[in-house]
């Protein structure tokens, strides 16, 4: 039955890890936004989007663990996938004796300490720290930056090769921070778990840290049948969480990520789930003093940890407005959906979801525009195209809440910055000739050209309530420097409708020549 | 055929092969100015492809500008992310016609695109222009790189000397333009000319050194489209050349058909001016084509036929 189960997790974690990868990928996701749901059932985006739409899932996902202990871990997360993945590829470039892996302790005080690291600056309306360690965000900027880039590169390859059937794609914005932070935390994930199969998820990973807390209170937990176990030791030597402890005859829930290899593993049959809720009561008056003690110490710490989420989840109902530090200078422009840089730096974790959706390709990754807080999350740039009208797929597959989904009309009414005219700077006063760019560009009409003097030509007039802060106009302004430039908005608002103007019906019969 | 004139044939023949002359090449001018025929030819009154077929026949047909085997560009304005019916590109049904009737008279190959503002594959696409082309035969082009594009000298430009122009415009046999009538905010209409904007590369150039002077320029450009079909079914009167809601759009139910791309804007923006005021030094960049003899303002000089429907 394991060995069955074993294959059922291997088939649906590869099929979710290749969801989510294409979900990142300019092939896939240009048709189709479906792959967009896999982002949504990750733990993080699931916390941070509990009161936009994703409490059921993390219901689902904190059910799931209390019945059957971290199966997210080796089922739903794509980094432990990819982990797996690593170690079995590391495996056929080692000996047989130095695939084997052993018993570690657990580095308590250090996943606790990154757990903290994680949650406590939410308390303060700062996603970063998470962002950095979250499993999903981390393999999303993975899929983003590295498996993102080398399709383009392909393509681009292929459309040398077949020029008539395969297009060119433009480079889109890149930054190197961003770039670097995927490649060196993917080679800090070669590394780990090369070397050390799942020490990531048992030491850094917050998601790992706290379902693994969680599943201390699990109903079915992997337990050794000590009459049947003869000692071999094939379950530690195949266990990536190095969490059996064969000699004791115990398996450290807290990091075993459910990934069934022992049990297959185990030539006696010795290893099984079983229903720890059901033993718990009869086992109880046989635990000796020093076992109830540490019992009861980790079920402290369990109850601190899921205190500490409870208390956050609260905050964030209430909507808890604490901002830690002065605020600072807000350059960057967030996309359409997120309200206001506070309420992006709140729940985004910068997985570039909405960076590698964006069919015009102007969203790019922080550094400083939103301040240190908000490095590497979503800022738009308007140096190499402009937000489309007709457009709102980032809000559509944001998986956080970080990017509210917007319909088509909403979207067309939400000011994300204003756009502000320099005259002095504007072809049409400093040549004396046409130029309108700004105004052909302008989707709500914000711009208009007026009569420029007596002069005979046309000037820009801007109405800045009807401006959405697309940035057509900036992106479009020959003029260097800009005549017209998008500056954002720290809170989105909704802006004007446009004006509707009604024309005469003329009757025309003549060609008028 | 004496001994003598097939020799003659032959050595002919044989250098025109050596130097790749093709025989429409030699006769171009002839083809191009065929006494007797219609210059311009106006049609109102139907819908988009009838009004084409009458006109084109008109205009002689399209064998007149399309010989068997060659390589056809036609060029609509697919520039704006826009349903049809707002009129901000260039009739669907038009293009499909179009590229059908070039298949028929023999074009080996048929290609349509345009350097959009837009996305290009949400223009393309929403556009309805992709998939009427590619229905009707003919293949899209990508032109939204500037990989796709070609350093070309403009000797008689004055403030555009040279551009970077499409591929597929360098390399066909001959291109068919099909511009749509509109308001234009900055160049005050978008009519044949402005369509070259389509072809090239870097229009932000051509805005920072006086757009009027730049569109004129362009059109001196040595390789002339051999006919420019200016669809005005539906025309944009105001908020051009992007357009916000159906009310810009007025069903005018007209097309002009010109080998004269100054005389295809003069006529167009005559049409429009029932509709809506725009004086025509106001469109300054049809007058100062014509002062570089890219064609001629005045309709009385040429061959005009009018057809309605």
């Amino acid at each position: 039955m394991y060995r069955y189960l074993k294959s059922s997790r291997v088939v649906i974690s590869l099929l979710i890890m290749f969801a989510i990868t294409l979900n990142f990928l300019y092939f896939a996701n240009r048709e189709t936004t479906f792959f967009s749901f896999f982002l949504k059932i990750q733990f993080v985006p699931a916390l941070l989007g509990a009161f936009t739409g994703s409490a059921i899932i993390l219901i689902f996902l904190i059910v799931l663990t209390l019945l059957f202990g971290r199966a997210y871990c080796s089922t739903l997360c794509p980094l432990g996938t990819l982990q797996d993945l690593i170690t079995r590829g590391a495996n056929l470039l080692k000996s047989k004796k130095s695939r084997r892996f052993s018993l570690s302790a657990p580095k308590n005080l250090l996943r606790y300490f990154f757990l903290a690291l994680a949650i406590i600056p939410l308390f303060f309306g700062i996603t970063a720290a998470l962002a950095y360690l979250d499993p999903y965000s981390n393999f999303g900027r993975i899929s983003s930056e590295l498996i993102g880039r080398s399709e383009q590169l392909i393509q681009n390859l292929l459309s040398l090769l077949m020029p008539d059937s395969v297009f060119f794609r433009t480079y889109s914005t890149f930054v190197l921070g961003s770039f670097l932070f995927a490649a060196s935390f993917l080679a800090l994930v070669i590394v780990m778990s090369s070397l050390w199969g799942r020490l990531y998820c048992n030491t850094i990973c917050p998601v790992g840290t706290f379902l693994g807390l969680l599943s201390r209170f699990a109903m079915f937990k992997p337990q050794i049948n000590s009459q049947s176990c003869n000692h071999c030791m094939l379950c530690v030597q195949n266990c990536k969480s190095g969490c059996i402890d064969a000699v004791k005859g115990k398996i450290d829930e807290s990091r075993c990520v459910a990934c069934l290899n022992c049990m297959i593993k185990c030539n006696k049959g010795a290893i099984s789930y079983c229903n720890t809720w059901k033993k718990s009561k009869r086992t109880e008056t046989d635990l000796n003093e020093g076992k109830g003690k540490l019992e009861s110490r980790q079920r402290r710490e369990a109850l601190l940890a899921m205190g500490l989420m409870g208390t956050l989840l609260a905050s964030r109902a209430l909507n808890f407005p604490t901002k830690l530090s002065a605020e600072p200078r807000i350059t960057g422009i967030a996309p359409p959906g997120a309200g206001s840089t506070d309420k992006l730096k709140k729940s985004c974790t910068s997985c570039h979801a909405c960076i590698s959706a964006c069919p015009n390709g102007i969203i790019k990754p922080a550094t400083t525009q939103y301040g240190l807080e908000g490095i590497l999350m979503p800022v738009l740039s308007f140096e190499r195209h402009f937000c489309a009208y007709e457009c709102n797929i980032c809000s559509q597959v944001c998986p956080t809440g970080a990017l509210t989904p917007l319909t088509l009309e909403e979207k067309q009414l939400t000011q994300i910055g204003k756009a502000s005219f320099r005259l002095k700077k504007c072809i049409v006063y400093k040549d004396k000739t046409d130029c309108g760019a700004c105004d052909e560009h302008c989707p709500t009409k914000a711009i208009n050209m007026i009569p420029y003097r007596d002069t005979g030509l046309f000037i820009p007039k801007l109405n800045k309530d009807i401006c959405i802060g697309c940035g057509g106009c900036e992106y479009v302004c020959p003029a260097a420097p800009k005549a017209i430039t998008v500056s954002a908005n720290d809170v989105h608002v909704t802006a004007t409708k446009p004006t509707v103007e009604k024309q005469e019906k003329v009757k025309v019969n003549e060609f008028g020549f | 055929m004496e001994r003598r004139n097939f020799l003659k044939a032959a050595l002919l023949g044989s250098i025109a092969g050596a130097i790749q002359l093709k025989p429409e090449k030699i006769f171009a001018a002839e083809s191009s100015s065929a006494k007797g025929k219609n210059d311009l030819v106006a049609v109102m009154g139907g819908d988009p492809v009838t009004m084409y077929n009458k006109g084109m026949a008109a205009m002689g047909g399209i064998s007149r500008f399309v010989k068997k085997g060659q390589k056809v560009v036609v060029k609509p304005n697919i520039g704006w992310d826009k349903k049809p019916e707002l009129a901000a590109n260039t009739n669907p049904q038009l293009v499909a016609a179009i590229v059908a009737d070039c298949l028929k008279a023999g074009a080996s190959e048929v290609v349509v695109f345009d350097h959009t503002c837009d996305e290009w594959q949400a223009c393309y696409k929403n556009s309805g222009i992709e998939a009427a082309a590619k229905a009707a035969g003919a293949k899209m082009a990508f032109a939204h790189d500037e990989k796709y594009y070609k350093e070309v000298n403009l000797p008689k430009g004055l403030r555009l000397k040279s551009a970077k122009i499409h591929e597929n415009i360098i390399d066909c046999d001959v291109w068919i333009n099909v511009p749509v009538l509109k308001n234009h905010g900055g160049a005050k209409m978008t009519i044949a000319m402005k369509n070259y904007m389509g072809i090239v590369w870097d229009r932000g150039f051509w805005h920072s050194n006086d757009l009027q002077q730049c569109i004129a320029d362009c059109a001196t450009y040595s390789k002339k489209p051999v006919v420019n079909i200016v669809d005005a079914y539906r025309i944009m009167t105001q908020n051009g050349p992007k357009g916000k809601t159906i009310d810009d759009v007025v069903e005018a139910k007209a097309l002009f058909i010109s080998t004269d791309i100054v005389a295809a804007d003069t006529a167009a923006l005559k049409f429009f001016n029932q509709f809506r005021e725009m004086k025509m030094e106001s469109v300054s960049h049809i007058g100062k084509a014509e002062n570089l003899n890219v064609g001629t303002t005045n309709l009385e000089s040429i061959k005009v036929e009018r057809i309605k429907i």
